[in-house]
């Protein structure tokens, strides 16, 4: 019995009394059940596995306090109304914002925040930390916590891109299959049924192995871009210009204009192989928002004050942009952060199998696969990066968690 | 009955439907190449009269649409044509690969199955208290981790500091179902771990949108004791959604096989097919994605016939 074990118990034992007798119910449950397990963990475990007890209980007090304070934190700066809102925010889903602003930040100030940059060979491979290297260097000796950073700017950039477009075509082509309705409805619902029913990751392991070789390129890019702009874009066009020729005429050149330049700009930031990624994803992920969306605002076109503004004579855009959008923003917002998960988790499985972010491009998927070897010595740090796509993933659902609980029924 | 199988009948044919259709898009996505299969065999380094050859021997001088036909026919039948890197039969490299990966997800699903449905049951009794709510936070955590996060911690701990199981799953002929089962444990717990935190949520969602229903509550006011409740009066209306939610799994079981393959480098499909992606070996290619999203298309299938014979309004379609 050494003093950590005594004073491990006493603790404990100590907390489920004064909880018993404070009677706090749900907290003595979970304190004594805790002691409970830990006689029995103490007895095969030894005292290694009351100390990890101990430890992630000490993680999870500190995240709760970091939580905590950074809830008081946002409800001080938000305006009055958000304020509001963010008092009645369970710990899980502040802990799950600081998390994303966390990450927002590292992303957004890398170069500033990392001391190396993300292809900069400065030591031996796999070399252990010192003063220089927090985390230690990787398999051809760049710094890890270097990589890290950059990583969370190029993995979350690219999965936020994916997942941009796959919500504006999802979404677009929801609100119109739910406006029109007809056979442009149709067509699309059975083209997402098909698409949703191929496994998400051999979806894209198809695709990426048809355009990943050689097709990956600027022009392959560029153009795929274009197209894939030109079908968001038509979706949009033939909402606004409603059988008018000249609507269409004027729609489809300014449409292909914009097309072009979107196309040049995202070829500004990325490279074709990511841009190449992107664009698989967002055809992947956008049935699965198209049938989110319509299946939201398919309960808002019943309603009366849609037949009122149809009476009026509006438009289908208008319809779309000033009715029904309004009124289902809170069941899409909470999507969206669903499908980033999905989507981030995506690209991140294909790093890893090294078919995703190519190098030397730091990216969290391929950091966990680069220096997989150490793990049979022993050695946490390919569990890092790895660790770092649970925790955003764990964030973002935790608000969005917070999010659907409070805009849709699920009180349960 | 007569009514039933035509149901199911009807779920059948539009499943197939659905197959031919992906059929479709798997061949010819690969005709969106520039050039031809034989272009990217042979590569830049190419003469004409190789080129034509090679052509003229994989049948590439046909239109596409006999061709595709061809693709087809040799697929019922399981034939998948040659690897264009090994030149060997892909039928032969993966049907053993295949039999390896349902031997782990069925390895899995028989842990998983039972013991999620009964911590979903046990969860969604104890909702909205202390312990629903740690269960909550804890699979939210566990699905929200990527499969190679789990699989590398399993690693570290059971195979590297504790040496209790075996870190990389290579299988031979010559094994005992004991040793099969030992090697091939800490692949089949992270897909437990994975899966039995989707079960539990769908389970425990099911459940409770069950127990809020008016007839439950005649049930308890009229003094039934709670569990009589649950296994007379939940149960038997529970069956559909549990079924379908299992039928659900299993299908997600299939394909997230694939990152768990390559971590503890199993001989299974999802190796095969992430190996042949890179090096776009096409023909291995379109037979593992067939395979995978037929497997996909059943199981689901199998969680529409089950949620129909097991309910008997959805008999009876409005």
């Amino acid at each position: 019995m050494s003093v950590f074990v005594i004073l491990y118990y006493t603790l404990l034992l100590g907390a489920s009394c004064l909880a018993a007798y404070y009677k706090k119910r749900s907290a003595f449950l979970l304190l004594f059940s805790l002691t409970l397990v830990s006689f029995i963990l103490g007895i095969i475990g030894g005292v290694a596995a009351l100390r990890i007890v101990a430890i992630s209980a000490g993680l999870l007090g500190l995240s709760a306090m970091v939580s905590y304070a950074f809830r008081e934190f946002l409800i001080m700066i938000a305006p009055r109304n958000m304020a509001k809102e963010l008092r009645t925010a369970p710990l899980t889903a502040a802990f799950g914002m600081f998390v994303i602003f966390t990450v927002a930040i590292a992303g957004i100030f890398a170069p500033f925040i990392a001391p190396f940059g993300e292809a900069e060979v400065i030591s031996s491979a796999f070399a252990p930390a010192d003063e220089n290297m927090l985390l230690g260097a990787d398999q051809l000796g760049r710094d890890m916590f270097s990589r890290l950073v950059f990583g969370a700017r190029n993995t979350v950039a690219l999965a936020l891109a994916g997942t941009v477009l796959a919500f504006t075509l999802g979404a677009l082509a929801g609100l119109l299959a739910a406006t029109s309705g007809g056979w442009f409805d149709q067509v699309i619902a059975r083209t997402s049924d098909v698409i949703m029913s191929i496994p998400s990751l051999i979806f894209a392991l198809l695709m990426l192995s048809i355009f990943g070789g050689e097709l990956a390129n600027d022009t392959t890019s560029f153009w795929l871009l274009t197209g894939f702009a030109m079908v968001t874009g038509l979706l949009v066009v033939s909402a606004v210009s409603e059988r008018s020729v000249m609507g269409w005429v004027i729609g489809l050149a300014v449409l292909a204009g914009v097309s072009a330049v979107f196309a040049g700009a995202m070829l500004i930031l990325f490279n074709p192989s990511e841009i190449i990624l992107i664009l698989v994803v967002a055809v992947i992920y956008s049935p699965r928002v198209f049938r989110l969306t319509r299946a939201v605002a398919g309960n808002v076109v019943v309603m009366d004050y849609i037949e009122a503004a149809k009476l009026r004579g509006e438009r289908t855009w208008y319809l779309i942009r000033r009715e029904i959008l309004p009124n289902s923003t809170a069941p899409l917002v909470a999507e969206f952060g669903l499908e980033f998960c999905f989507v981030f988790l995506l690209i991140a499985g294909l790093s890893f199998l090294g078919l995703g972010i190519q190098p030397p491009t730091a990216d969290w998927g391929s950091m966990v696969r680069e220096n997989a070897t150490l793990i049979s010595f022993g050695d946490i740090t390919p569990l890092i990066p790895a660790a770092a796509i649970a925790l955003l993933t764990v964030a973002v659902n935790f608000v969005v968690d917070w999010m659907l609980y409070r805009s849709s029924g699920l009180k349960v | 009955m007569g009514d039933i199988l035509g149901l199911v009948a009807k779920r059948l044919g539009l499943g197939l439907i659905i197959l031919l259709v992906i059929s479709v898009i798997i061949f010819f996505m690969v005709e969106l190449l520039p050039g031809d299969i034989a272009q990217a065999v042979l590569g830049q380094g190419a003469t004409p009269e190789n080129l034509a050859a090679l052509r003229k021997e994989m049948g590439l001088d046909q239109p596409a649409i006999i061709r595709y036909l061809n693709w087809l026919r040799g697929a019922v039948v399981f034939d998948f044509g040659n690897s264009i890197v090994t030149g060997a039969s892909v039928a032969d490299t993966i049907s053993e690969r295949f039999a390896n990966t349902l031997f782990l997800a069925a390895y899995a699903a028989v842990i998983a199955v039972p013991v999620s449905i009964v911590l979903g049951v046990l969860v969604a009794l104890a909702r909205n208290s202390i312990f629903d709510r740690v269960a909550n936070v804890a699979t939210l955590t566990s699905i929200s981790s990527p499969e190679f996060f789990l699989g590398y911690i399993l690693i570290l701990y059971f195979s590297v500091k504790w040496g209790m199981f075996p870190a990389i799953a290579s299988l031979s002929s010559d094994m005992s179902f004991g040793e099969l089962l030992n090697r091939t444990f800490l692949p089949a717990l992270t897909l437990v771990l994975v899966v039995t935190a989707h079960m539990m949520r769908m389970t425990r969602a099911a459940i409770i949108n069950l127990l809020a229903s008016p007839y439950i509550e005649m049930a308890r006011l009229k003094g039934t004791p709670p569990w009589k409740v649950i296994v007379k009066h939940a149960l038997p209306n529970a069956w559909a959604p549990i079924i379908n939610v299992v039928a659900l799994n299993l299908a997600y079981l299939i394909t997230g096989v694939v990152l768990v393959e390559v971590v503890f480098v199993y001989p299974g499909i999802g190796q095969a097919l992430v190996d042949a992606v890179s090096k776009r070996d096409f023909p291995v290619v379109q037979a593992c994605c067939l395979i995978f999203a037929a497997t996909f298309i059943l199981l689901n299938l199998a969680a529409d016939v089950g949620s129909i014979l097991t309910n008997p309004r959805l008999r009876h379609p409005k």
